[in-house]
């Protein structure tokens, strides 16, 4: 009994833990670097982690029911070059386009890890390759800037409401929309269960197979739309355009409390992992950390959190 | 038979106790094992022996009490400190890895006697296993892979693999036979048991089988457990069959024990039909009607196909044959989705596994089976989710800190009516019982069967398979009894005029 105590309490405080990190976080930079903690400094904060935050949502799907996306920081560069070639001629239909590829794409995956029950971490592993030589092929293996002409239909991610960046305004209906699904839908509740306890949620009835290819649907074009904000924010679609936001978003989600086995998580959780994960990327660049060194960080983050948050008592064998 | 009473005992576990959440699985256990003595232990499911055995093999820790070996307190901290002390264990699933060869297996985890720098001796390591083989004379390659070995030679590796241990605690050692003849045939466990007689010089054994008058065969001396206590100790030459089950149940047969007097006679609605059902090489030709208010209870043994048959109800191994109708509809499920969408709700045997998500709640899993009724505009209502888990947690006795408390965290008896009380949410019309009462103690069990009566009483039909014959009995209102696939007998069980268990084993075996 003591030893539930115990675990109840341990729990509580693993709980809160990412939210502590976080603020003390804000404070120690806010205490170097005071301008720091001055609204435009906390908006351009926002701004820049809603990127990381979308990628790191719809990965949280899969990693709730138990499963990875390797694929989504490719899928992310695809759409950006998806929406650079075809703004000029489809317009605000290319955001769309670019959207539903990512919606087609986890499709594939899904369709490939639960029909050929191939682990979701080898499908798409696979999926990112193809995405990636796609992305190459089709831009002709370079970064495409896009005009003027562009930019303006663009203004719904680089403009701003009342001093709000607009980037920031998606990231909340995101959020809500992320959230909504995650904590009130039939398909979040299946999610958490195939994610704690696969075999019993089969045995109740709950259709798995179809609960896991919309995780991958989700995550794929949540992916796609991170992508599609990625190059409004950088007017241009390049194959390598999110190349290096993969750990991170997988470390957001990590870092933010979300159990890596499944089953425990929330897209709250995932909002405050990216945030630290931002936070942390600007703390480096106080202290001058070479920008390509970030990754060691990140990669570093990664292992620490998994290691603190993973209960090992309940797995007793890592493959 | 060995008659030396006042040896020292090789081993011996003194006043022993052991807790589980909600469950006392140990009570004051003492026992004890001369050397070259076979020491059978019987008891029903739950009784304990399972956990006794992982006791003596180092996985659980007692509470209380202490495990002497030749004499001398001793601590089992693990499997291996257990074979380091001359325990070894053969157990009912086996063990061995098939990919594999048997002499691998053999010296499993004990290579380093054949390696020198690093580099593993295989010659030396096969004619060690070699000789092994020999001591429980079979006729194996030990260059051949285990996946290759039939069942009954599998086992005998296993022995051998256990007598490796002689070398390795260099004294007398205690084997434990889990169920070691359930699968094996007649002339198999003859081979068996002469063999163990033959090893008596050198091991004792504990014998736990479910087969009484196997234990009675092989074993000097019998424990009988019932509820976490030895209820018996007797002599092999004194006991008998009826006497030992006697024991083993605890009371003569009590028919208030299954609530006979709640059985109502079943309705003229029939809910399943099969006929000529078929799967495989698992069952053929079965053909029986389930009516409303109607408990069907499948008697068999391990591979009578009455397993695969409940299997195949609750959605997971579809029919290749016959025909399946459920209501008005000819089916065949291919998935459990499809059985619930049906009206089906399985309670199976693994309830922590597939009866429920241990890591959610009380609440979440009451209402897993039905949740589309809690949606609207695709949102759950949570409102109406708490009112409802409330309400058969309630209605069924589910004792729990509250309806969000983690499934984890309740006892076997309270997680097995949270797995009900899904079932009764989702208006399930037939339940599916496999195994309902494994593992639970004799107050859970009554609760079980006081809510199977209710639950029928209200024109749910069920189909049971149960851990022991004088279960399914005592529920039922008809017992089918199932042999190699087909269905050798069925039997009105009316309450006054149940079937004798020895009237249905003769067409179980």
């Amino acid at each position: 009994m003591n030893a539930l105590v115990e675990k109840i309490g341990a729990d509580r405080i693993r709980q809160w833990l990412p939210l502590a990190t976080l603020v003390i976080l804000v404070v120690a930079i806010g205490i170097v670097e005071p301008t720091f903690l001055q609204p435009a400094s906390l908006l351009q904060l926002a701004s820049d982690t809603a990127v990381l935050f979308i990628l790191a949502t719809g990965v949280t799907f899969v990693i709730m029911l138990g499963g990875i996306d390797l694929s989504i920081q490719s899928m992310a560069s695809l759409a950006s070059v998806i929406v650079a070639l075809t703004i000029t001629r489809l317009g605000y239909g290319s955001f769309v386009l670019a959207v539903a590829v990512g919606a087609l794409a986890g499709l594939l995956s899904g369709l490939a890890h639960v029909k050929l029950r191939i682990p979701s971490f080898i499908a798409t592993l696979a999926a990112g390759g193809v995405l990636f030589s796609t992305a190459l092929v089709i831009s002709g293996e370079r970064s495409i800037t896009m005009g003027d002409s562009a930019r303006a239909l663009q203004e719904w991610i680089t403009g701003t409401v009342f001093g709000i960046p607009n980037v920031v305004i998606v990231g909340l209906i995101v959020l809500a929309i992320a959230h909504t699904l995650q904590s009130k839908t039939r398909f979040g509740r299946y999610s958490a269960a195939i994610g704690a306890g696969e075999p019993a949620a089969y045995a109740s009835g709950v259709k798995v197979d179809r609960q896991k290819i919309f995780a991958f649907i989700l995550s794929s074009g949540f992916a796609a739309l991170a992508g599609v904000i990625l190059a409004g924010r950088l007017s241009s679609g390049s194959p390598t355009l999110a190349a290096e936001l993969l750990l991170p978003s997988i470390a957001a989600v990590v870092v933010g409390g979300t159990a890596i086995t499944g089953g425990v998580g929330s897209i709250w959780r995932t909002l405050v992992g990216a945030l630290i994960i931002s936070v942390v990327r600007i703390g480096m660049t106080f202290l001058g950390v070479n920008i390509f060194a970030q990754n060691i960080v990140f990669g570093a983050v990664l292992i620490l959190a998994v290691a603190i948050t993973i209960d090992r008592s309940k797995i007793p064998i890592v493959k | 038979m060995s008659e030396s009473p006042a040896t020292t005992p090789a081993l011996a576990l003194v006043n022993v106790d052991k807790y589980f959440p909600g469950v006392h699985a140990l009570k004051d256990v003492s026992i004890e094992i001369q050397p070259g003595e076979v020491v059978g232990l019987i008891g029903e499911n739950g009784a304990g022996k399972s956990t006794l055995m992982k006791i003596l093999s180092g996985v659980y820790q007692p509470d209380s009490g202490s495990i002497l070996i030749a004499g001398e307190p001793t601590h089992i901290a693990s499997a291996a400190d257990a074979n380091h002390k001359g325990i070894g264990m053969v157990f009912q699933e086996q063990s061995l890895l098939t990919n594999l060869t048997v002499g691998e297996n053999i010296y499993l985890g004990n290579e380093a006697q054949f390696t020198r720098f690093g580099i593993v001796d295989w010659n030396a390591l096969y004619a060690a296993a070699s000789r092994q083989l020999a001591k429980v004379q079979v006729d194996v390659d030990p260059r051949m892979r285990s996946e290759d070995l039939d069942f009954a030679a599998r086992q005998m590796v296993e022995l051998a693999k256990a007598l490796t241990l002689e070398d390795l605690a260099g004294g007398h050692l205690v084997i434990l036979l889990d169920e070691p003849t359930s699968v094996l045939e007649r002339a198999e466990i003859e081979v068996l048991f002469a063999r163990v007689r033959a090893l008596k010089s050198r091991a004792s054994f504990i014998f736990v089988s479910h087969r009484l008058d196997e234990v009675l065969e092989l074993s000097d001396r019998i424990y009988i457990m019932k509820d976490g206590a030895v209820v018996g100790d007797l002599k092999s030459g004194e006991a008998e069959v009826s006497e030992l089950h006697q024991l083993m149940v605890g009371r003569s047969l009590q028919s208030e024990y299954y609530r006979e007097t709640l059985q109502k006679p079943y309705r003229d609605e029939v809910l399943v039909e099969a006929e000529g059902l078929s799967l495989g090489t698992a069952y053929k030709d079965i053909s029986f009607k389930l009516h409303a208010g109607e408990i069907l209870g499948i008697a068999g043994v391990i591979g009578s196909g009455r397993e695969e048959l409940t299997r195949t109800l609750a959605g997971f191994a579809p029919h290749d044959g016959g025909r399946l109708r459920v209501g008005d509809r000819d089916v065949r499920l291919r998935s459990p989705a499809e059985a619930v969408d049906i009206g089906l709700g399985y309670i199976p045997r693994e309830r922590r596994v597939e009866g429920l998500v241990l890591f959610l709640s009380v609440a979440a899993n009451i209402t897993l089976g039905d949740l589309g009724s809690l949606a609207r505009f695709g949102l759950i209502n949570a409102g109406e989710e708490r009112r409802l888990a409330s309400k058969w947690s309630e209605r069924l006795n589910v004792r729990t800190p509250s309806i969000n408390t983690l499934c984890l965290n309740l006892s076997g008896g309270n997680q097995q009516k949270v797995v009900l009380a899904k079932w009764l949410n989702a208006k399930a019309r037939i339940l599916i019982l496999d195994h309902p009462t494994r593992g639970l103690d004799v107050g859970a069990k009554e609760e079980v069967y006081e809510l199977v009566r209710a639950t029928t009483a209200e024109g749910v039909a069920v189909i049971l398979t149960s851990d022991t014959l004088e279960e399914t009995i005592g529920l039922s209102h008809t017992v089918l009894v199932m042999r190699d696939g087909t269905i050798t007998h069925r039997t009105e069980a009316a309450p006054g005029a149940k079937p004798r268990q020895v009237d249905l084993i003769g067409h179980m075996v």
